[in-house]
């Protein structure tokens, strides 16, 4: 009952997870994020931040280690290759495609389909974060605000099961910051997918109304001694 | 690049002929004479030449293609700086057209005195190509006192480069025969005449094959079969080879050999599809065992390849008994060679009895004395008649048994080439 | 930035225009030195009259639309391939360890001469060579060699091998120095774990984000391979056909044979090569259009996944076979080097001796002084240049112009069997007679810009911060590019060395012409001995042509290392 339970409510379900490096301990995280809720990393560089997202991903550098499992809408994915976890990715870099149009970009994330429903698809979510009729523009034509938004497009029309964050705002100045945030934490909630942030920035982690973890320096001090 | 073409230097040639016509001797007689008479009255001139070409450095371009006579001119370097204090430097082509190239450039550069190029060794189209645009120094070959040994006067092939007068312009070096070599263990039935070839390579197909014209030693078969093959012709008819081919003599004498090789082809090594490009080729493809019979200008290399096992140890050589085509030799000096003293006083020592002799060796090089033996003293007939211990190789079958063939017009070669290619350059 | 005006700025300033002088002038020379007689204006030959007769005459060369077939389709094919295998391997081993571990076994590939590749892949190749010896007579039946047409094939099929295998690891250490750029290696990598993250498999997400991001870095490096392939002299040489040979072969043998006249019709040769070379850059245009235009649609259809797996196979199968064949080619060259008599078919020779390499040794001492000799003084002056118009770079604040970029390619771009001629007509005019000059002149333009390219990266990466805050501080230019930076790069700058060398040992026309044939290279003497009459010493040759470079490259390595830890 439980099981089929789990599967009906979007979950990303970190469990009994120990990152090691080398031997050394890292950090150990038990939990549980439900869809539309937004779990917060926070700590000073060096603290696993990143390790974290790279074993979430399934690209864990060699020289780490890691015991523990990875639930995604309760099924096992932890040595599920990269590419079929279905876990979408927020960078503080926009990094779209320069060789795309923005719809390319778009296009490409979005799974198989005809032609004109993907691109009927594409111009509406345009149109929804306010980039009506910018189909045909390049990349680097964008301002950073217009970038990230496409950005954030390209990573919810790949219909992603869940959704990490890597210091997504980071790079963008207060004003955009603010509208940015709101939109990324709107849209997670209306497509209800379970996200994770790992941020510095204090006012992200308030934005995001979830649970915030910070992850000590004890750990780093460990792997520095 | 350079290494597809004819490695020209490498053998050069020849006791010309037997059939020439007697008008062409009559007139390098007249030609000889008078070049003894200036040597008697210059000898004091020479005098200035050793005066002048001590000390001079002197940069000989000559094929560098094979060791043996590589070290033979290391060590007429070492001779004539003890004797002259020259630095004689060899420049090692792979063609001597390099040569001949550099010293156009120079003329069309109007560097008429400072030249970079000395001497060079040469003979055949590389140096009637020379003549044709005045790029060498003439008249000074008689004045060599070594010249005389080489008895001029007698021996008109030491003033004819491929039936050309060489006026003065060269001084004979060396001479050579073509010589057949084969694998004892694998070839039983060695053709020893060119209808045998045939009929050997059609037994045998894939083992034997020629250089692709221009190159020298495939001209040098092509020449050798289309003497034989015209053999039954009038005399009238066949000396037109030893003259400027014109439109009515290659009408009247190719057609045998482009028959010949139509026959040929299709049983050589690669179904005659494809042709080495130079001379050298043919005895790495003889140490590989893809070819069984094959040939060579400079006869003295298959022991000495043997000595380094670049061919099996039952290799024999021997000449075709209807005929051995052979030709002379010579080293020249261009028009603005700016060390003219020390290049002639390098030419003659080349000539000396010491240095004839030494080259002769077949341990040293193999390479035949253009020297008279009968113009010689006691003393220096004896440095040629050192016993040598010898592969079995080094005994050339049928040496005196076959006749020498002689030279055709270098026109010739330029008519054949250019023919051969049409028909059988593209594949 | 305003740079205090001393005789080191100034020199730092003017450097770019002697280094443009230094490649266009000899270029632009000798192309010209080409295009008089090409039109039939060769006064020596007492032809003074501007005409049409070496293009007539070329044209009715037997078999000369084989020749240009033969040119064009043997470097379109082979840069092709390269281009694929080069991909197929990016793609195939991208962040895995194994792309370092190829890069390590190909590299080496690259500092080895032209002429010594192929010679040791005829080795390899040939009726009687080692792989025929390989499986005969116990598979094969064969104890006399089989009589088939490798090398020498019509359809150029051994020299596409040759090249390709000589092409390939250039263009590998090009794609792997832009994925090592910081900045752009960062972006495409992430952007790589973007396409992971949509759910594509490693090899699609390479072919769709990374390949056509990393294809504009590449162009021009592979448009360079494709000029070089279509005029190049030693492998097509070596290993070509000659009933014809291949446009570039021809006109060298043109320009070199006894009958004078030839040199018009070689000059028109060399204009209708630039026109093949020149055509050949179009095609590949054209080709990158179309292959655009058809894949746009492919790029954005969301299939993540187009036989990755199979891809992984062909390209491991591929790997496989060109490491065995570059490590059989590497043993039979050893074993043929060392070989007493060695009879078809045995797979090893019947005695080994020293004999080949002794007497060779003792020959090579000239030789090998003047290689060196040339190359240190190219290598030196092509360092110093190098680093004075990157120092000049950055003390304008700007990297150099497009157009100069371009000048820096322009010697590997045009074929230099068309200017090479040119030059030595050139030298005549300046009447220079000092061979060793001229010689390390025409080295200087084909060095110049790997060095350039090599040192380029690593310069433009230094934080130029470093300079403003060392001249904050009150210290002078010259100071901080002799104290600061130059300590900074000396592994970069031993690097570059090391490849300078290297590429000035392989010259072999450059040598040859401009030497005046009176300076004999360990390079020009290979080649002599090349197509000569033993296998022996040609082996040994060509495995001294590949040591001298590898030990150059060993030693750039070494010394970093040597001083780091006496410092440490």
């Amino acid at each position: 009952m439980k099981s089929t339970l789990t599967q009906k409510i979007p979950s990303l379900n970190i469990s009994h997870l120990q990152l090691k490096q080398q031997g050394t301990s890292l950090l150990s995280l038990n939990e549980e994020v439900k869809g539309g809720e937004v779990l917060t990393i926070m700590g000073p560089s060096g603290s696993g931040k990143s390790t974290l997202l790279n074993w979430l991903v399934g690209m864990l550098p060699s020289d780490f280690t890691a015991t523990g499992e990875l639930y995604l809408n309760g099924q096992d994915i932890t040595n599920t290759a990269s590419h079929l976890r279905h876990i979408g990715l927020l960078y503080q870099d926009p990094l779209l495609f320069p060789h795309l149009t923005v719809a390319g970009n778009i296009a490409f994330a979005m799974p198989k389909g005809d032609k004109q429903t993907r691109q009927d698809e594409i111009s509406e979510a345009l149109n929804q974060v306010g980039l009506a009729g910018m189909e045909k523009r390049c990349p680097q034509q964008l301002s950073g605000g217009q970038q990230a938004r496409v950005a954030l497009l390209r990573v919810l029309l790949s219909k992603p099961k869940a959704i990490l964050l890597d210091e997504p705002f980071s790079k963008l100045d207060s004003q955009l910051r603010q509208e940015t945030r709101q939109l990324v934490f709107e849209q997670i909630q209306r497509y209800s997918l379970p996200a994770v942030m790992v941020t510095h920035d204090q006012s992200d982690a308030l934005a995001a109304q979830g649970k915030v973890i910070t992850l000590d320096t004890v750990s780093l001090n460990e792997v520095a001694s | 690049m350079r290494l597809s073409k004819c490695l020209n230097n490498y053998y050069r040639q020849l006791i010309m002929s037997l059939c020439l016509l007697s008008v062409i001797s009559l007139s390098s007689n007249v030609f000889a004479n008078e070049v003894n008479i200036e040597a008697k009255s210059t000898s004091r001139a020479w005098h200035n030449v050793e005066k002048r070409g001590t000390k001079q450095d002197v940069y000989f371009h000559a094929w560098g293609g094979d060791q043996q006579i590589n070290n033979y001119i290391q060590w007429v370097s070492d001779q004539v700086k003890q004797k002259y204090q020259i630095n004689l430097h060899h420049v090692k082509l792979t063609d001597t057209s390099e040569a001949v190239s550099r010293v156009l450039a120079e003329k069309a550069a109007d560097n008429h005195r400072n030249g970079q190029v000395d001497l060079v060794w040469i003979n055949g189209a590389n140096f009637a190509s020379m003549a044709k645009y005045e790029l060498l120094a003439a008249d000074w070959a008689g004045e060599l006192p070594n010249f005389e040994l080489t008895n001029p006067t007698n021996n008109p092939a030491m003033t004819r480069d491929f039936g050309v007068p060489t006026q003065g312009m060269e001084a004979p070096w060396g001479q050579a025969a073509l010589t057949f070599y084969f694998d004892s263990l694998k070839v039983n039935d060695v053709p020893q005449t060119l209808p045998e070839l045939l009929t050997w390579s059609e037994n045998h197909p894939g083992h034997f094959t020629y250089p692709k014209p221009p190159d020298f030693l495939g001209m040098s078969f092509l020449k050798y079969a289309l003497i034989i093959l015209n053999e039954q012709q009038p005399a009238n008819i066949k000396e037109k080879l030893y003259q400027e081919a014109t439109v009515e003599s290659q009408v009247q004498l190719l057609p045998q050999l482009w028959q010949f090789l139509d026959r040929l082809h299709p049983t050589l090594w690669r179904q005659g599809k494809h042709f080495v490009s130079n001379g050298l080729a043919l005895r790495r493809l003889m140490g590989d065992t893809e070819l069984q019979v094959s040939f060579t200008f400079s006869a003295a290399e298959i022991p000495s390849a043997i000595s380094r096992y670049d061919l099996p140890d039952s290799t024999r050589s021997y000449r075709m008994k209807d005929g051995s085509l052979s030709n002379i030799h010579f080293v020249a000096i261009p028009y603005n060679s700016p060390h003219i003293e020390g290049a002639k006083l390098v030419a003659n020592f080349l000539l000396s009895p010491e240095a004839q002799s030494r080259k002769q060796k077949t341990a040293v090089w193999g390479d035949s004395s253009v020297l008279d033996l009968s113009q010689l003293t006691a003393a220096q007939k004896m440095l040629f008649d050192v016993p040598e211990k010898q592969h079995a190789s080094a005994n050339i079958i049928n040496i005196d048994n076959t006749r020498l063939l002689g030279e055709l017009h270098p026109s010739w070669v330029k008519v054949i080439t250019e023919q051969w290619l049409t028909r059988y350059g593209v594949q | 930035m305003i740079v205090a005006n001393t005789l080191f700025t100034r020199v730092v300033r003017n450097s770019p225009y002697l280094l443009i002088a230094l490649l266009v002038v000899p270029v632009l020379g000798g192309l010209l030195g080409v295009l008089l007689p090409a039109f039939g204006w060769f006064p020596a030959l007492g032809a003074h009259e501007f005409g049409l007769f070496g293009f007539v005459q070329l044209f009715q060369t037997p078999g000369i639309e084989r020749m240009v077939l033969l040119s064009f389709g043997t470097s379109l094919v082979s840069t092709l391939l390269a281009f694929i295998i080069t991909i197929l391997i990016l793609a195939s081993y991208f962040n895995s360890p194994w792309l370092k571990r190829i890069q390590r076994l190909l590299g080496p590939i690259l500092v080895i001469p032209h002429a010594a590749a192929a010679i040791a892949i005829g080795f390899l190749i040939t009726p009687s060579g080692f792989l025929s010896r390989l499986v005969s007579p116990w598979l094969t039946g064969w104890d006399t060699p089989p009589d088939w047409l490798l090398p020498h094939d019509p359809y150029g099929l051994s020299i596409i091998f040759g090249l390709t295998l000589k092409e390939l690891p250039f263009l590998l250490l090009i794609a792997l120095g832009v994925l090592a750029q910081p900045e752009i290696g960062k972006t495409l990598r992430a952007q790589h774990k973007v396409a992971s993250s949509l759910g594509y498999c490693p090899m699609t997400g390479f072919f769709k984000v990374i390949l056509p991001s990393l294809y504009g870095y590449m162009r021009l490096p592979l448009l360079a391979v494709l000029a070089y392939s279509s005029a190049s002299v030693e492998i097509p040489l070596i290993l070509g056909p000659n009933t014809p040979p291949t446009l570039a072969v021809a006109i060298m043998q043109w320009f070199s044979d006894v009958d004078l006249s030839l040199r018009i019709k070689a000059s028109s040769g060399a204009i209708l090569q630039i026109v093949i070379t020149l055509s050949l850059l179009g095609s590949w245009w054209l080709l990158e259009l179309l292959v655009k235009k058809c894949s746009a649609a492919f790029l954005i259809n969301g299939e993540r996944e187009h036989g990755g797996m199979l891809i992984k196979r062909l390209t491991d199968m591929i790997t496989v076979a060109m490491l065995t064949i570059i490590g059989l080619a590497l043993v039979a060259m050893v074993l043929w080097s060392f070989a007493g008599f060695w009879s078809y078919p045995d797979i090893l020779p019947q005695q080994l001796v020293s004999l080949h390499w002794t007497s060779a040794l003792l020959q090579m001492q000239t030789p090998l002084f003047n290689t060196l000799v040339i190359a240190i003084s190219t290598t030196l002056i092509a360092i110093a240049l190098t680093l004075l118009v990157l120092e000049a770079e950055q003390q304008n604040t700007k990297t150099i112009s497009a157009i100069s970029g371009f000048i820096i390619y322009l010697p590997l771009l045009i074929p230099s069997i068309a200017f090479l001629f040119g030059i030595v007509w050139l030298f005549e005019q300046v009447n220079s007679q000092h061979a060793y000059v001229n010689v390390v002149f025409s080295h200087l333009l084909f060095v110049l810009p790997y060095v350039f390219l090599s040192l380029a990266n690593s310069y433009r990466r230094l934080d130029p911060r470093f300079s403003s805050v060392a001249a904050s501080l009150g210290v002078p230019p010259s100071k901080i590019f002799w104290q600061l930076k130059l300590p900074l790069l000396i592994s970069p700058i031993l690097i570059a060395s090391a490849l300078g060398l290297a590429i000035s040992f392989s010259q072999y026309l450059p040598t040859l012409l401009s030497g005046a044939g009176r300076i004999n290279t360990i390079t020009t003497e290979a080649v002599t001995l090349a197509n000569g009459a033993s296998r022996r010493t040609s082996a040994v040759y060509a495995l001294m042509q590949m040591l001298l470079p590898a030990l150059f490259f060993i030693l750039a390595w070494a010394v970093p290392k040597f001083f780091f830890r006496k410092r440490g």
